[in-house]
């Protein structure tokens, strides 16, 4: 088996580093609060809580930041620096949007649980990447640089040679055989090879300098030494784990969300906050192939409360400006009652429709692209508005449904070329209701909100009623007349018989 | 390479025969896009073949002289084809029992119900998504109300997708922009008088417009009309 190790460096840094991305680049450090800080100036008891550089980018190290100091004292070293603080939902988006560099290459993966590392196998890509595991591993760093995260990548036979290959170098393929692998991670330092502090120390004090070292020593004779951990080291050491892989399938829905230092109470601020979640959930959905079917806001409301809301979305799509629209729409429709102090974006996976296309049939819309101008009409015109026209089983004339819209449906055979084609109706939906004048022949004349005309010629009239096992109100019984009216048209009137009014339907056009 | 004759007060320039030949008229050059057929053989008779592919096409009628039927024909016959089609409904008139009698195939035609303020946005988004053949444009009976501009955006969408969209209104609107147009008179109604009398169908007079690629020559009147009749019967 090979395994794909996916490390995250600094994991807190890169966070905030999606979150503002206009700051990469530049000397940036992460302040965090612990709880260890100084004790008062008044000599309480109760310890202050003094936030603290833990990460810093690399411009900032030149400049002379370095973990544990102030925010006072790392401005004082770096005059250009930007002093940034993590929240967990900043640490929550940067790990799922790692494991969506994994579901991009594997159905299943399994997640570290700081967060920071994915693994998943690799021996399915051979077919996909014949250039080798070097190419597969340079995929996934430009997968993960497509969600802004930066990352180190091994791939190795087994989880804990790839954990530690990534610790020591950007990019590494360890062989799987015992062998070759000692050699490949003969040069590793002891400090890297074990994470604790105290056995590098005594390997140090041995004399160890490489996992080379560590590896010629006999397994047995160090684990009674050291234990079981130092007898890890070594097998680690000579290329051997045994610590097993348990990968999972992907969650349902993926989850971007940042909180806000200060509430916001207007749409402008708020759909600038918005577009950043929206593009980075969409490039975390690219990367698996996916687009968002359904997008839900979690909004944290100041001082409390939580507003929940679901945005209908008509067809799959990709295109953020789409998801963004529709946001803004559902927020400018329903306002929030109180001011937001934090996001939550709910995006909901889903394929777009592959079409086979027809060698014999027009290509017809890009799927993508039609998925998204619905999403777009439906903003526009309303959802129940677009799709495709179905009719409703019902004998009421003016009944009709809509349904989703299938370029690729069945086709109807085009009836044989009649001498004279079809008259159709121009529907008036709902029927208007309308004042009719009678004569002893039938209507006679008819006023409605655009139209008042004498009755020329009326044909009719044409009982049809149903749905009597409904409800008294919801059954219909109608005479029907069609009507040349003095304008010129022929309308299409009914008169209901349960009251007695008279409804203008349409006209025949 | 050419000469410049002065003929009264006008100034044209006479251009080489040889130069000519290579030229082609924006009629011809029309003709060689292509047509589609409009389902209806009067209606190809009179356009010479049908509905100009990518091209912008008006069809003009009062209430009653057919037009939502001639529409209608035309989306049947491009779904028919295989081809992708589009209906922005001002007003949502669709009648769907009669559209699939008219050979309608509704799966798969893209409905959007809409106002008259929002048909032009409607029908641009469409003609964005690209890939539509024919886009029916049914105002209903809504006057348009769009700025020249907005018709010149349609031409070169439609030039640019290869789609043909049909714009019916009951006036004129799109001017040198629509590369066919066709005019219906007001249409007389067919009644059966056996007994009481039953409605039978419409006849109307179809006349073809100028449109702004119709540079040809003066046509008799005959050749510019059609007598359309449309049948109510199942």
């Amino acid at each position: 088996m090979r395994i794909a190790c996916v490390f995250v460096p600094q994991l807190a840094l890169q966070a905030v580093l999606r979150r503002t991305p206009d700051a990469r680049g530049g000397p940036v450090a992460v302040l965090e609060a612990g709880g260890d800080g100084a004790a008062s100036a008044g000599g309480k008891a109760r310890p202050k809580r003094i936030a603290r550089v833990t990460e810093f980018s690399p411009e900032a190290r030149r400049e002379g930041v370095r973990a544990g100091m102030t925010g006072a004292q790392a401005a004082a070293v770096s005059a250009g620096l930007r002093l940034l603080t993590v929240t967990a939902a900043d640490r929550e988006a940067a790990s799922a949007a790692l494991a969506d560099v994994g579901y991009a290459f594997a159905p299943r993966i399994e997640r570290a649980d700081a967060g920071d590392r994915v693994f998943f196998e690799t021996e399915d890509l051979s077919r996909l990447y014949p250039a080798g595991e070097q190419a597969i591993a340079q995929a996934v760093q430009a997968a993960a640089a497509r969600v802004g995260l930066g990352v180190r990548v091994a791939i190795a036979g087994s989880k804990g040679v790839g954990r530690l290959a990534t610790r020591a170098r950007e990019l590494a393929v360890v062989p799987s055989a015992a062998g070759p692998a000692r050699a490949a991670l003969a040069s590793i330092p002891v400090e890297i090879l074990v994470e604790d502090t105290e056995l590098a120390a005594a390997f140090r004090r041995w004399g160890l300098r490489t996992a080379g070292d560590v590896a010629a020593l006999p397994v047995d004779a160090v684990g009674l030494r050291l234990g079981p951990v130092g007898a890890r080291a070594c097998r680690l050491a000579r290329g051997l784990d045994d610590e097993p892989f348990v990968p999972r399938l992907p969650e349902d829905a993926l989850e971007e969300a940042i909180d806000l230092d200060y509430p916001v109470a207007e749409l402008e601020p708020l759909s600038f906050l918005l577009r950043g979640l929206v593009d980075r959930a969409l490039a975390r959905l690219r990367g698996r192939g996916l687009a968002c079917a359904g997008l839900t806001l979690r909004l944290a409301l100041d001082p409390r409360g939580v507003d929940v809301r679901t945005v209908p979305i008509a067809a799959p799509t990709g295109d953020a400006a789409t998801l963004l629209q529709l946001a803004r729409l559902d927020l400018a429709r329903r306002p929030p009652s109180a001011p937001i102090v934090g996001v939550r974006l709910l995006a909901l996976p889903a394929r777009v429709r592959a079409t086979q296309l027809d060698i014999l049939r027009p290509a017809g819309p890009a799927p993508d692209r039609l998925a998204a101008t619905i999403a777009r009409l439906a903003a526009l015109v309303g959802s129940d508005n677009v799709g495709a026209p179905v009719v409703e089983e019902t004998w009421r004339e003016e009944a009709v449904g809509v349904t989703v819209f299938d370029h690729a449906g069945p086709d109807v055979p085009l009836a044989a070329q009649a001498t004279e084609p079809r008259l159709t109706i121009r529907r008036r939906r709902p029927p208007e209701e309308i004042e009719m004048l009678l004569d002893r022949r039938g209507p006679a004349a008819f006023r409605g909100r655009e139209t008042t005309a004498r009755v020329m010629v009326s044909a009719g009239p044409y009982r049809l009623s149903g749905e009597w096992w409904r409800e008294p109100e919801n059954t219909f019984q109608r005479e029907y007349w069609d009507v040349h009216a003095s304008d010129g048209a022929v309308y299409r009137v009914h008169q209901d018989q349960r009251d007695g009014r008279w409804y203008l339907d349409g006209y025949y056009d | 390479m050419f000469s410049v004759s002065l003929v009264g007060m006008s100034a044209r320039p006479a251009l080489d025969p040889a130069l000519l030949s290579h030229l082609i008229s924006a009629q011809r050059l029309e003709d060689r896009r292509g047509r589609r057929g409009s389902g209806i053989p009067a209606i190809d008779r009179l356009l010479g073949g049908g509905w100009p592919r990518a091209a912008l096409c008006e069809l003009v009628g009062r209430r009653s002289s057919g037009r939502t039927t001639i529409l209608y024909a035309a989306l049947a016959r491009a779904l028919a084809a295989g081809e992708a089609a589009a209906l922005v409904d001002v007003g949502g008139g669709l009648d769907p029992r009669r559209a699939f009698a008219a050979g309608i195939a509704l799966r798969r035609l893209l409905w959007i119900r809409c106002d008259a303020g929002e048909a032009a946005k409607a029908a641009d988004l469409v003609l964005g998504a690209g890939g539509f053949d024919v886009i029916a444009l049914d105002l209903g009976d809504a006057r348009p109300r769009l700025p020249t501009a907005g018709w010149i955006r349609f031409k070169h969408g439609v030039e640019k997708q290869g789609t043909t969209l049909l714009v019916s209104a009951p006036a004129r609107a799109a001017g040198t922009c629509a590369a066919a147009v066709v005019e219906l008179g007001p249409g007389t109604p067919r009644f059966v008088a056996d007994g009481a009398p039953l409605f039978a169908g419409l006849q109307a007079e179809a006349v073809r417009g100028r449109g702004g690629h119709d540079r040809a020559e003066p046509e008799s009147q005959e050749a510019r009309c059609a007598s359309l009749a449309f049948s109510c019967r199942s």
